[in-house]
């Protein structure tokens, strides 16, 4: 044992203490860093950067209130999607930090969210409440039009690397993958733009209102109160920094100097990459409207047309 | 394989024709088809630079004042007296149109795999790949559209497939005939555009499955 450790040589330590270290602090910290760039470009001053930390924690003092005729389901749902995306945190590569190389297949991740999604509606539904219940319908229907755009793009990179596993696909080894420029930008852009759906930001659907009829996020969430309602936050902000993070790492992958930086370079880019992102986001939300529901297909369209053309690169590779 | 830099510029130029055919409002369309043209015309500067031919500088900047900048802006304008915004209606939904335009650029790459290169065989082929993919998508675009401006943003497009299969199968044809296209096309879009208006006078629409029913 003690010759194990040492074998497992103190690189590899320092990484996994950092991805962990990076894991509980950048979700809300991105989600901090969203708020402040739309308060800005509204000419507000803004919550500090902190302040989704501060909300957690003052939701998790505060008393809780549920509804009688809910069932053990929508008390546990919370933490098991919490459970199931850290899961999927260690598992997916949306950092270079990664540790100890742990295989994540893309299959096994994809439904790993589906099944946190699963779980998250089943919830909404339990409460019993007309609004769970229609935003429940809306993101199963969301999710079943984006699904094939995540799928196709996640798995192009794969055909073309020759594995299933994200964590070799993502890990900046991959002679195959090395000048891909355009399939990896390609494959990011699509990733981006499924992202923005699955994680209910603007075009789909607006975060900060409470307008019960457009909600779709906020609506299945809306029973929750004090600590499950800090769990379900916590879980949403993990799932941003993850959608985030691999779209981020799309476009890293696709600069050629990433490829030959060192890997502390490449740690940092990685986690800057998610800030950037969180950045552009919030620049996309302060100068885009929210789309009508009937329009969200042709948006989503898009994204899936980007995966399409993920496929035929991939394709095309195999021909040559 | 590692791309060219004009390989990836014209599947590039091919890609963000494609994504004119995803929505049916007008102005995107129209700021569509001005990057993907802006795309054609950085090919153009890019087998300039490689093949030394000085004059396809000259006719890139034509592209580019002619078709990024001129064509846009007075379509734009032609669009806001017609008061139209947007093409209601498409024979086949938006989105999949898109989708068959994605899968059409997998067929003409399959398709410019049996054409012979004209000038040196691999490095022209994602060329003609491309054009080919450029020119299904403006068919596309004046088959499934509705509306006038819809019809001449595709035979623009189908304008920009032909151009972009001449420019990288022979690095370009002399300088006067690539002026008199550039100058053919500017009087085909500002008569096309004039034509507009006097259908959107006679008929109070300009949607063109309608033109022919008679009117009295």
């Amino acid at each position: 044992m003690e010759s194990l450790l040492t074998d497992l040589n103190r690189q590899e330590w320092l990484r996994a203490g950092a991805f962990f270290f990076s894991l509980i602090l950048m979700p809300p910290l991105t989600v901090g860093i969203i708020r402040k760039t739309k308060a800005r470009f509204q000419n507000r001053i803004g919550a500090p950067i902190f302040q989704p930390f501060y909300d957690l924690t003052k939701l998790l003092k505060k008393d809780e209130t549920i509804s009688n005729h809910v069932s053990w389901i929508f008390r546990s749902a919370p933490s098991i999607n919490l459970s199931l995306l850290f899961i999927v945190a260690c598992l997916a590569p949306w950092t270079t930090l990664h540790p100890f190389g742990i295989p994540g297949d893309l299959f096994l991740l994809i439904y790993l969210l589906a099944f946190s999604r699963f779980f998250t509606v089943l919830s909404a539904l339990d409460a019993g409440s007309a609004f769970g219940g229609f935003g429940a319908s809306r993101e199963v229907t969301l999710a079943l039009l984006v699904e094939p755009a995540i799928m196709l793009s996640l798995a192009s990179l794969g055909v073309t690397a020759g594995t299933s596993d994200l964590t070799t696909v993502f890990s900046f080894e991959n002679v195959k993958l090395q000048s891909q420029t355009g399939l990896w930008f390609i494959a990011g852009c699509g990733l981006f733009l499924s992202s923005l759906v699955e994680l209910s930001r603007m075009p789909a659907d607006d975060p900060t209102t409470h307008l019960e009829l457009t909600m779709v996020h906020e609506a299945m969430i809306l029973e929750n109160s004090a600590t499950n309602l800090a769990l379900a936050e916590l879980t949403h902000f993990v799932k941003i920094v993850v959608l985030l993070g691999i779209s981020s790492q799309c476009f890293l992958h696709s600069l050629p100097w990433v490829w030959h930086a060192s890997e502390i370079t490449r740690a940092l880019a990685s986690i800057g990459g998610v800030f950037f992102m969180a950045a552009f986001i919030a620049v996309i939300e302060s100068v885009a409207v929210k789309l009508r529901w009937t329009k969200l297909p042709e948006f989503i369209a898009y994204s899936v047309a980007m995966s399409i053309f993920c496929v035929l690169i991939a394709l095309s590779r195999g021909t040559n | 394989m590692t791309l060219d830099t004009f390989e990836a510029l014209s599947v590039l130029s091919a890609i963000l024709g494609i994504l004119i055919l995803g929505t049916t409002l007008l102005r995107t369309n129209l700021s569509f088809y001005r990057m993907h043209t802006l795309a054609i015309a950085a090919v153009t500067a890019w087998i300039a630079h490689i093949t030394k031919e000085d004059h396809l500088y000259v006719v890139a900047l034509g592209v580019f004042l002619i078709k990024v900048i001129f064509i846009p802006n007075f379509l734009n304008w032609v669009m806001k007296k017609v008061d139209v915004g947007s093409d209601k209606q498409a024979f086949i939904a938006a989105p999949l149109s898109m989708h068959l335009g994605a899968l059409m650029l997998g067929l003409s790459f399959l398709l410019s795999k049996q054409i012979p290169g004209l000038v040196g065989g691999h490095d022209s082929h994602l060329g003609s790949t491309a054009a080919m993919s450029i020119l299904f998508t403006g068919v596309l675009l004046m088959l499934t559209r509705r509306a006038a401006l819809s019809q001449i943003v595709g035979f623009l497009v189908i304008e920009n497939g032909i151009y972009l299969f001449a420019v990288t199968q022979t690095h370009g044809m002399p300088m006067l005939v690539e002026m008199g296209l550039l100058l053919e096309v500017l009087v085909g879009v500002m008569i096309s555009g004039l034509l507009l208006f006097n259908i959107k006078k006679s008929f109070e629409h300009i949607d063109v499955s309608q033109l022919t029913e008679l009117k009295d």
